[in-house]
């Protein structure tokens, strides 16, 4: 599958894709992700001051067919949230990397170590898929 | 598990076609957009691969008399060429299947059967085959199946064939797509208008390629869930199951008690039902099979059967079978969706009507 992967981004196991700047890591899901959901309708992401932890469940993302939990990539505090996409989420289906979820302060910056490059997930991708 | 592919699966994935599993079968789930199949169904045409489904022949001077012995429709008092839709049932009245026989002629009944019960219906129709002056056949290898489906199908189909008069709602006429004999029935599965072409594998695919190059949308399992959930009709394994009877899933209309017999009459006489089942429509919230559904206590009172977001009405759609003896009197309804209840109205007609003649 062809997929989009920018290079200046980080990437989960789970399809989020992170951008680290400074202690604040914007939040989203990629363009694997999207096209594997088909047409998404609805979606669902915690509120501003919401504590996050790594690995964990924080919100769900529903195309015509389908339910999909959205992991955490790091741990922190949701500090921002794409007001954008409340009532209309198929703009992610339009522009994955434009259609950001939630922004978190980080915890913990050694726990960036544990998200994949570029080029790990292209890998990835390849080979799950 | 190894899963089959139809005779079309090269097509599929040349058009780009996103393929899962379905039923034992490698199936197109969507091509572009599911919301963008739906809507090539509803205001134009879209065509279905459902080549997975099942074909049984039954032919021979009993072939009507042994068919309608198996099911709860009335199918000898049907005329020739006409489609019949009906469960069928085992003594107990629960359902095997659902099905649509085909009157083709005197002595010569098709019948289609969905893909993942091939091999239990037909283990039940030879099981109660002796004593039947006919000839029973499972064909499901030698047929292909395409629905072309929407307002415009009539108008797409009849220059390709050799005669398509205009057959009435569930008909069935024999014709030919180039040199290949098909059998076309006027029925579908979307509530529009369409037609199922039954045919050899070679001149099925030769049809399908026709219909690309004269631009009808492919279309997927996810478009077909979507329609066929909007106009409310029932699918086996979700509203229809081995525990059921007709009466739980709505079918009350397809058993014909007057007939002299078949299997399951008497269980289904006292035409009981222990379920009901009923249509949610939500403001808010997506439905999905097998969330909770709670009256406006909160007590649970049933399971969502089949749900999903509905293309035409933008809303939450749903199928739901309540516990008889527990479905409210007041038309308050809640779904449990990830734990939180949303409101939920119950509707008495179709959520979409489909523009079938």
């Amino acid at each position: 599958m062809a997929t989009n992967i920018p290079a200046n981004l980080k990437y989960t196991k789970e399809h989020e894709w992170a951008l680290v700047e400074g202690d604040t890591v914007t939040v989203g899901i990629t363009d694997f992700a999207q096209s594997a959901l088909g047409d998404i309708v609805f979606l669902e992401v915690p509120a501003v001051g919401t504590d996050l932890k790594i690995g964990s469940t924080f919100g769900v993302v529903e195309s015509i067919k389908s339910v999909s939990d959205l992991y955490a990539p790091i741990t922190g505090e949701v500090v921002g949230k794409n007001t954008d996409l409340e009532g209309s989420p198929e703009k992610i289906n339009e522009d994955a990397y434009g259609s950001w979820l939630i922004k978190v302060k980080v915890k913990d910056a050694s726990e960036l170590n544990n998200l994949l490059t570029a080029e790990q997930y292209q890998e990835f991708c390849n080979s799950s898929h | 598990m190894t899963t089959l592919k139809t005779y079309l699966y090269d097509e599929h994935v040349k058009l780009g076609g996103k393929i899962v599993p379905f039923a034992g079968w490698d199936m197109p789930v969507q091509y572009s957009s599911v919301k963008d199949e739906v809507l090539a169904v509803r205001n134009n045409v879209g065509v279905f691969d459902v080549s997975h489904m099942g074909e049984f022949f039954v032919e021979g001077e009993d072939a009507e008399a042994f068919v309608d012995g198996l099911v709860t429709n009335d199918i000898q008092n049907a005329p020739m060429g006409k489609a019949i839709y009906s469960p069928l049932c085992r003594e107990n009245g629960t359902v095997i299947d659902d099905l649509i026989v085909y009157k083709l002629a005197p002595g010569h009944v098709l019948v289609c059967v969905n893909a993942g019960n091939i091999d239990k219906d037909f283990a039940w129709f030879k099981s109660k085959h002796t004593g039947f002056k006919c000839n029973l056949t499972n064909r499901s290898n030698d047929y292909s199946l395409l629905a072309i489906q929407g307002p415009k199908a009539f108008e797409i189909l009849k220059p390709l064939l050799k005669d398509l008069p205009e057959i009435e709602y569930y008909s069935v006429h024999e014709t030919a797509f180039e040199n290949n004999p098909v059998i076309v029935a006027r029925t579908g599965y979307t509530g529009e208008d369409g037609f199922e072409v039954f045919g050899t594998h070679e001149g099925t695919k030769a049809l399908w390629q026709k219909l690309m190059s004269v631009g009808v949308t492919p279309c997927g399992l996810a478009a077909r869930d979507v329609l066929r959930l909007e106009v409310c009709y029932p699918l086996y394994g979700h509203e229809l199951n081995d525990e059921v009877n007709p009466y739980d899933a709505g079918l009350g209309w397809t058993v014909k008690g007057a007939k002299t017999n078949f299997i399951g009459k008497e269980a289904l006489a006292p035409k009981k039902a222990n379920y009901k089942l009923v249509k949610l429509i939500l403001e808010k919230g997506i439905p999905r099979e097998g969330y909770p559904v709670l009256n406006s206590k909160n007590e649970p009172i049933g399971v969502i059967t089949s749900g999903t977001m509905s293309v035409v009405l933008n809303k939450g759609i749903a199928f739901a079978r309540i516990q008889i003896d527990k479905a409210p009197s007041d038309e308050v309804f809640m779904v449990d969706i990830r734990q939180k209840p949303y409101p939920a109205q119950l509707t008495k007609k179709p959520f979409v009507t489909g523009g079938h003649k």
